[in-house]
């Protein structure tokens, strides 16, 4: 277990924020910890589950970003599902 | 003593131009300090000022202004104008002042670069006069600011700003280092003569010293107007320096300069000036937008110089025009919500009447502006305004330092995607907001690579603790010094909300 910087944003907001997370965070709480500072700040929180995307790829919800061989600062946009 | 026209003794005076003997050309004139570009010696003897001055003369105008200037502040500062000015004014001229007083200094590092090592004596001869008005700017925006204290601790940061990390500083000194700081005298007279003084600071100076007259506030006014007439003059330098490039035929180097600085100065403009015509400057005094100024003053007149030289538009001219619409509406939400970060009371310039002038303005803005306003409104309305303040950092780019905003542009529909771009480079992640901020990254990558954005500094451990408080105490912002909303969220709680 280790702290992890990521680049992340949420989808609809207008900033890539810098957002720690775990390296054996599950996807599922990735987008949370992403979309804390975004949903509900200045984007509007929807009701949907999220999913994180990363390369284009949409991340399954039990990977975690030291399973998928993940770089500090990696790009990780939160979508809505 | 019989006084000869100028015309009949000033070009004899100035020419003193020579053939080096005892040292060589390069050891005259190093070339991180004047590089010549491989144009020969002889050919920059021809380069020619267009505006004309004697130093007697030089010093009679200077001394008038300064008459006149010191006088209007001398009454201005005994009354309460500065009391009465509107909030989003005075943030406004908080920001202005942090960001230009020292680097008027600075710039006076770069023009004495000029008049030591500009490569004709002519050029020489102006560049001292350039090194004085710079040093006169530096002193004028500061002694103004300081002059109000009583009135605004936080105006000395005129004078403090630059010697801090605060971020939007460290993306100041990163891009007037570039252009004048330490840059070689040739370069100089292209990137911060010509490209911003000539382009930009018209923008500044002239957009606000017109604004500050309709608000009432005549000192900064007369401030800016004096400041400009010298730009006016110690500009002109980029002019000839360009014709003696051309006539050797490097119209590349040129270009390559000019569009290297075009974009940098288009950065901190957006972020400096953008947020203070379209949102600080109050609705009822504004005559036009940020990007209508930037219509007319840079885009059709500024463009029309470079074509009489023969150079072209930037090559990412599309995407400036793109950015237009959208960056400054960006980095203005960014300000206003990472506001304990800067050092004036932002505005947020977003009640009913000011988001129907966006709108008419920018059509559309409601839609993909607006809906941020919508969320943070509510928020104060529901009585939570500590949720319109930030828990962590937004990441800046690696070469204007500033936020990067790109989501902003995809979700307003101006870019096809919301990803930042990067850059693996000596074994380290690069970071950047656009295409062109990358582009001025790999023209140089020795220059810039080791820099340390803030959030690398950050990451990197030199921010102690790692937190917004850290962060806060890094930049040089004492709780005192922190931004706050400007105008108390009148802005949310105005009794009219804008149905559209």
């Amino acid at each position: 277990m280790a702290m992890f910087p990521v680049q992340g944003f949420l989808e609809g907001d207008f900033v890539v924020v810098l957002a720690l997370v775990d390296d054996t965070d599950p996807m599922t709480v990735v987008a949370e910890k992403i979309a804390y500072h975004s949903a509900g700040k200045r984007v509007a929180v929807q009701d949907r589950p999220m999913k994180v995307k990363r390369e284009g790829e949409i991340l399954p919800d039990d990977s975690t970003l030291s399973g998928i061989g993940a770089m500090p600062l990696d790009v990780l946009e939160v979508v809505y599902a | 003593m019989p006084h000869l026209p100028r015309s009949e003794w000033y070009d004899l005076t100035r020419d003193m131009n020579w053939d080096l003997t005892y040292v060589t050309e390069d050891e005259a004139f190093p070339p991180a300090l004047s590089n010549s570009f491989g144009v020969p010696a002889e050919d920059w003897w021809t380069w020619d000022e267009p505006y004309k001055i004697a130093y007697t003369e030089y010093v009679h105008n200077q001394s008038g202004k300064d008459a006149g200037l010191f006088s209007v502040n001398n009454v201005l500062s005994r009354t309460s104008i500065f009391d009465n000015l509107d909030p989003g004014w005075k943030a406004a001229i908080l920001a202005h002042y942090g960001a230009i007083a020292v680097a008027e200094y600075q710039a006076s590092i770069g023009e004495s670069r000029m008049a030591r090592f500009g490569r004709a004596a002519a050029w020489r001869n102006m560049a001292t006069y350039g090194t004085l008005d710079e040093m006169r700017h530096g002193q004028l925006q500061t002694y103004f600011p300081y002059q109000a204290l009583a009135k605004e601790p936080r105006l000395d940061w005129a004078h403090k700003a630059y010697h801090t990390n605060e971020w939007g500083i460290i993306a100041a000194r990163h891009v007037f280092d570039d252009m004048f700081t330490a840059n070689d005298a040739v370069s100089t007279a292209i990137q911060l003569t010509f490209t911003f003084e000539t382009g930009f600071t018209n923008l500044q100076f002239l957009g606000m010293a017109a604004d500050a007259m309709k608000v009432g506030d005549f000192d900064f006014g007369a401030l800016i107007s004096s400041i400009q007439t010298d730009e006016a003059r110690h500009a002109q330098q980029g002019e000839p320096t360009i014709k003696v490039l051309m006539k050797a035929g490097k119209t590349d180097v040129a270009q390559n300069l000019l569009d290297k600085m075009f974009w940098r100065a288009w950065k901190l403009f957006s972020l400096l000036t953008g947020l203070s015509m379209d949102y600080y400057t109050p609705i009822e005094h504004r005559t036009h937008s940020f990007k209508e100024f930037m219509e007319e003053f840079i885009n059709k007149q500024f463009i029309d110089q470079f074509r009489d030289f023969g150079l072209e538009k930037p090559w990412y001219w599309d995407q400036l025009l793109n950015e237009m619409n959208w960056v400054h509406h960006a980095y203005h939400i960014g300000v206003y919500f990472w506001r304990p970060t800067v050092w004036w009371n932002p505005v947020a310039g977003t009640g009913p009447e000011e988001r129907a002038w966006l709108e008419e303005k920018y059509p559309g803005w409601n839609d993909s502006f607006g809906k941020y306003w919508d969320v943070m409104g509510d928020n104060v309305r529901a009585g939570h305004p500590e949720l319109t303040l930030p828990e962590t950092f937004p990441m800046v780019c690696n070469s204007c330092q500033v936020p990067v905003c790109t989501p902003a542009g995809y979700a307003a529909g101006y870019l096809d995607s919301p990803l930042p771009l990067q850059l693996m480079h000596g074994g380290r992640r690069y970071v950047f907001c656009s295409e062109p901020c990358k582009w001025v990254f790999e023209q140089t990558p020795e220059q810039f690579a080791g820099h340390l954005s803030i959030i690398d500094r950050l990451l990197g451990g030199i921010i102690q603790p790692p937190s917004i408080e850290g962060a806060l105490a890094y930049m040089g912002l004492s709780p005192e010094e922190c931004g706050v909303d400007g105008d108390d969220y009148a802005w949310a709680l105005a009794p009219a909300r804008l149905t559209v």
